[in-house]
């Protein structure tokens, strides 16, 4: 627990470290009073206006006390912010955006461990034999291969060629209508999975051939433990531990992912935003959209923190002791 | 004694491992080559020139032939062409931003990891705060904003170039401080370093003398492996529309020809496969300096 | 050969096994024949790397398929166990034949419970249900003397100590009533303290389970009180073999007499020189022609490094030895002195 809390003490700095760190970047140069409501609102707009917005958010006040109102508002009343430009709250624009970026990163994950497990647990049971060779030359090609350029490739062969998928992803809920979620999803969640697994691949791979020459495998062969059980019951779970560290590294990857990715398939989601908001100037919305992120990160990598005290009893014990 | 005869039973498949190497080499020595004399090699169209294949340009261009080996694009300029000049401009800023995030991460990691304490609570701050933004989202945030502030350094103005070198520099620290960090961390721990202490040697002695010596092949793999991520990253940023106007890059020519991919699939295919190709190259050159010099893969 | 017939319970003839490496072909056990009888004990003693462990691993058939050559038989209860594969030897493995390992904590899995760990080869060979194979498992600690056996079940291997792990190894060893033990190197990794009461245990359970016992060790001092026979094996070979009093009463072979040279013992004055065997184990890629202890010998002569001496019978019965001039001959006493001289 103690470490724990620890951990959590280092997250929320980091949290606000790079939350704060992204309102300064967004508004250096907009220091005299009023320049931040202005560059919002864009255009020629009224002086009352200007002063109205900046009164509202407190923009004019120096930048830890913006930051405070900012964050008062999203953790008292879940207010993310205005956007002046699209005149609605940042909340309702944003969630349909996330939406879509959320399934995308959580397919992508989720098929990046169910394609790389058992591919290298085979691989690492079946050392240097075909099927080890041909994953080391797949997993090292796909780590290689950008989002920049399999989202043309896959567009040409299974959209334009073969006509499988509709080109523009649009964003369907899989509540609505699943079939069509499905299709819809399909391309870009391969772009983004393919990759992801070769990661995982990589590093699974290697630490099960680590694992697989320890001694407490051997024993789990020398009392007659069938092949099948002593792969995944024993080494797979003493294996887990650099897989399941960068799965935190990857989200950010996949994000970086899914700005290209939504571009490419034109599927208006949380890179389609930021992009667009970022050239627009919309402050709120970027700083609450960095936010998400870094949390999300944060999030995730307490997760993972939890996770190995539950796989691994020594750390649990480790821990108890700190 | 065991364990050592198995690990001795490995035998590494050499060969396919030296023709996957010459590739990379031979492809990352002939782009840079072309990209370099780019303007004196006659099978090079200039950038500006306008290349009418058999007399003919289409609205969305022409596919591959004699006079345009990769076809035209919509304003009828030769694809072969751009790749290449596109190519100057990746490599210079691939390699720059290489050297400053090598420079600068590596300093904050070595630091980190020597003096550990208070100072290297203080770098991981840095490297987790740096991490915990998506990488291309931080680059997104720095680019723009160094546009739009139009930094004048003494009489040194920041142009578009440079400012995806400094961006991408800075997207790199965070990598390689973790990396050198780790690496300065057990190497501290091990005699030669301990004796130097002993010896009463001076930290700055200790640093230069026998600790950046030791790192340096480690380094190296991974400022190979990293320029391969820093290209393709300049490609998603030339793709958003956050590149360089001139020469247009790589990203951004699968952007202009993005429409046009099922008329004019050369035009995205072509930038793409230059793209694939360098990426690769730059991967398999780093893992090749990784195997000659035994690093673990884990450590990156 | 008859099945039941004790005489030749296990019997292992001309068994070799060589590694390919890059380097070319370590003959890491080369030409080793021996039968054990039910409910007797064998030890085989040896430097690192004289081929020990990897002999056990070899009758076990436990060692890694790929770049590994076995030749020669292995017959248990009448079957020859060398050509059989994997899938077939598991029913073999655990249930006929255990093994204990030299370091217990590396040994057990760590992430997983005790109790699981030694209920998993009873469910799996004995068909049990999980209650009656942790029920089982339970009596096993009891067995091999770990006190509150019930909380140890659901503990993971960090949380016991040293020797405590290596009970629970006997334990997991002992679960589905083997009839021959392979312990390797049991206590190298443990305090002295430990050492003898994890001897006592593995012999106490051995003879109340009549059990066949394999005890590898490097150590001679190790075999002396617990085995009925000793083998004495160097750079893949074995070069002398006696009942256990036989050995010591009238050892032959120059090696096994330096490694007794090498214990140290309580009626050596204060600061006496430990005895050492100067010199490397020989290189198994390319091993010396003739005998291969022959570099190291002192008691070495011309005929020694270009010969291989064979098996010969001693004097008393069940006593083979493989050496030209060994301890006692004229040509040994000879030199014997000349060392002495110098």
């Amino acid at each position: 627990m103690r470490y724990l809390s620890q951990r959590l003490l280092q997250f929320s700095i980091v949290f606000f470290i790079v939350t704060f760190g992204v309102m300064v970047l967004m508004r250096l140069g907009l220091n005299a009073p009023g320049d931040p409501a202005r560059t919002m609102l864009g255009g020629t707009v009224s002086q009352e206006m200007i002063d109205q917005i900046s009164k509202q958010y407190h923009l004019n006040s120096n930048l830890i006390v913006q930051y405070w109102y900012w964050l008062k508002g999203i953790v008292w009343s879940q207010d993310f912010g205005y956007s002046v430009q699209q005149n609605i709250s940042v909340a309702t624009y944003m969630r349909p955006k996330i939406l879509v970026t959320f399934f995308l990163g959580i397919y992508a994950l989720t098929w990046g461990l169910i394609i790389a497990v058992p591919i290298a647990v085979y691989q690492a049971y079946k050392r240097d034999s075909n099927f080890d060779k041909a994953g080391n030359f797949f997993s090292f090609f796909f780590i290689s291969v950008p989002a920049l350029v399999f989202s043309p490739f896959i567009i040409y062969v299974f959209v334009m060629k073969l006509g499988w998928f509709p080109r523009i992803g649009e964003k369907i809920y899989p509540w609505d209508n699943f079939g069509e979620h499905f299709r819809n999803f399909f391309l870009p969640v391969v772009v983004l999975s393919l990759p992801t697994a070769a990661v995982f691949v990589r590093l699974l791979r290697a630490d099960m051939i680590a694992t697989l020459q320890s001694d407490f495998i051997t024993l789990a062969r020398a009392k007659g433990v069938s092949p099948q059980r002593t792969l995944w019951s024993h080494a797979l779970r003493n294996s887990l531990f650099s897989v399941l560290t960068s799965v935190g590294v990857q989200i950010g990857s996949l994000v970086g992912g899914a700005l290209v990715v939504e571009q490419y398939f034109n599927m208006k989601g949380m890179g389609f935003l930021l992009i667009s908001t970022i050239l627009s100037k919309d402050l709120f919305v970027v700083q609450s959209l960095s936010a998400i992120l870094v949390a999300s990160v944060v999030f995730a990598n307490l997760g993972i923190d939890l996770l190995y005290t539950v796989i691994d009893p020594r750390i649990r014990h480790a821990r108890a002791l700190v | 004694m065991q364990t050592e005869e198995s690990q001795e039973t490995i035998t590494p498949p050499k060969k396919r491992r030296r023709i996957g190497w010459m590739f990379g080499a031979a492809w990352i020595s002939a782009l840079s080559f072309c990209a370099l004399f780019a303007s004196r090699l006659p099978f090079i169209t200039d950038y500006d020139e306008k290349v009418l294949v058999a007399g003919r340009s289409k609205s969305y261009g022409v596919g591959p032939s004699a006079q345009a080996w990769l076809g035209t694009d919509k304003s009828s300029f030769d694809i072969f062409s751009r790749c290449i000049y596109g190519a100057r401009l990746t490599l210079f800023v691939g390699i720059g931003a290489t050297i400053l995030g090598l420079f600068l991460g590596g300093t904050i990691g070595l630091l980190g990891g020597y003096f550990r304490g208070r100072v290297d609570r203080l770098v991981s701050i840095i490297v987790d705060s740096l991490l915990a933004l998506p990488p291309l989202l931080l680059a997104l945030l720095i680019v723009y904003r160094l546009d739009d502030l139009k930094l004048e350094i003494w009489f040194w103005s920041v142009t578009r170039p440079w400012e995806i070198t400094i961006t991408l520099g800075i997207l790199a620290i965070a990598p390689l401080a973790r990396i050198t960090r780790a690496q300065t961390i057990s190497l501290r721990e091990r005699e030669f370093i301990l004796t130097a202490r002993s010896l009463g040697a001076k930290n700055s002695r200790i640093i230069f003398r026998e600790l950046l010596p030791n790192l340096i092949p480690t380094m190296l793999t991974v400022a190979f492996t990293g320029l391969g991520i820093l290209i393709a990253a300049e490609g998603a940023l030339a793709f958003l529309g956050l590149g360089i106007e001139r020469p247009q890059t790589w990203g951004r020519l699968i952007n202009i020809a993005r429409d046009d991919l099922d008329r004019a699939a050369w035009a995205t295919l072509f930038p793409c496969l230059f793209l694939l190709l360098t990426v690769v190259s730059f991967n398999i050159l780093g893992d090749h300096i990784a195997r000659r010099f035994d690093i673990r893969e884990a450590t990156l | 050969m008859s099945t039941e017939d004790n005489s030749a319970f296990l019997e292992v003839v001309n068994i070799k096994t060589h590694f390919e490496t890059p380097r070319g072909v370590v003959r890491a056990v080369d030409d080793v024949s021996f039968s054990l009888t039910r409910g007797r004990s064998l030890g085989i003693v040896g430097e690192s790397g004289s081929g020990k462990t990897i002999l056990v691993r070899s009758i076990m058939g436990l060692l890694p398929k790929r770049g590994t050559l076995r030749e020669g038989a292995v017959m248990y209860r009448g079957e020859n166990l060398i050509n059989k594969t994997p899938a077939e030897m598991r029913g073999t493995w655990g249930r006929e034949m255990a093994m204990i390992f030299q370091d217990p904590m590396t040994s057990l899995n760590p992430l997983m419970k005790v109790g699981k760990q030694i209920a998993e080869p009873l469910m799996s060979h004995l068909g049990m249900e999980k209650a009656t194979a942790w029920a089982t498992a339970e009596k096993l600690l009891h067995d091999v003397h770990i006190a509150e056996a019930q909380r140890r079940l659901s503990q993971y291997p960090h949380e016991l100590s040293g020797g405590m792990r290596q009970r629970v190894m006997i334990a997991i060893a002992l679960a589905c009533g083997p009839s021959i033990l392979f312990a390797d190197e049991p206590t190298t990794a443990l305090d002295v303290t430990v050492q003898a009461q994890i001897l006592e245990l593995i012999n106490e359970q051995r003879r109340q389970r009549n059990m066949s016992l394999l005890l590898v060790t490097h150590d001679l001092g190790v075999v002396a009180g617990n085995t009925d026979e000793i083998a004495v094996m160097y750079g893949g070979k074995l070069v002398e073999k006696a009942p256990t009093k036989t050995l010591f009463a009238e050892m032959k072979m120059p090696y096994t007499h330096a490694l007794l040279e090498s214990i140290p013992k309580l009626n050596h004055a204060a600061h006496t020189r430990l005895a050492t065997i100067s010199g490397r184990p020989p290189d198994l890629v390319h091993p010396p022609k003739g005998c291969r202890f022959a570099p190291r010998c002192h008691f070495a002569r011309d005929r020694c490094h270009s010969e291989e001496p064979p098996l010969t019978a001693g004097k008393s019965p069940d006593h083979v030895y493989a050496c030209f001039y060994p301890v006692g001959s004229a040509e040994y006493s000879e030199r014997k002195v000349e060392i002495s001289r110098s």
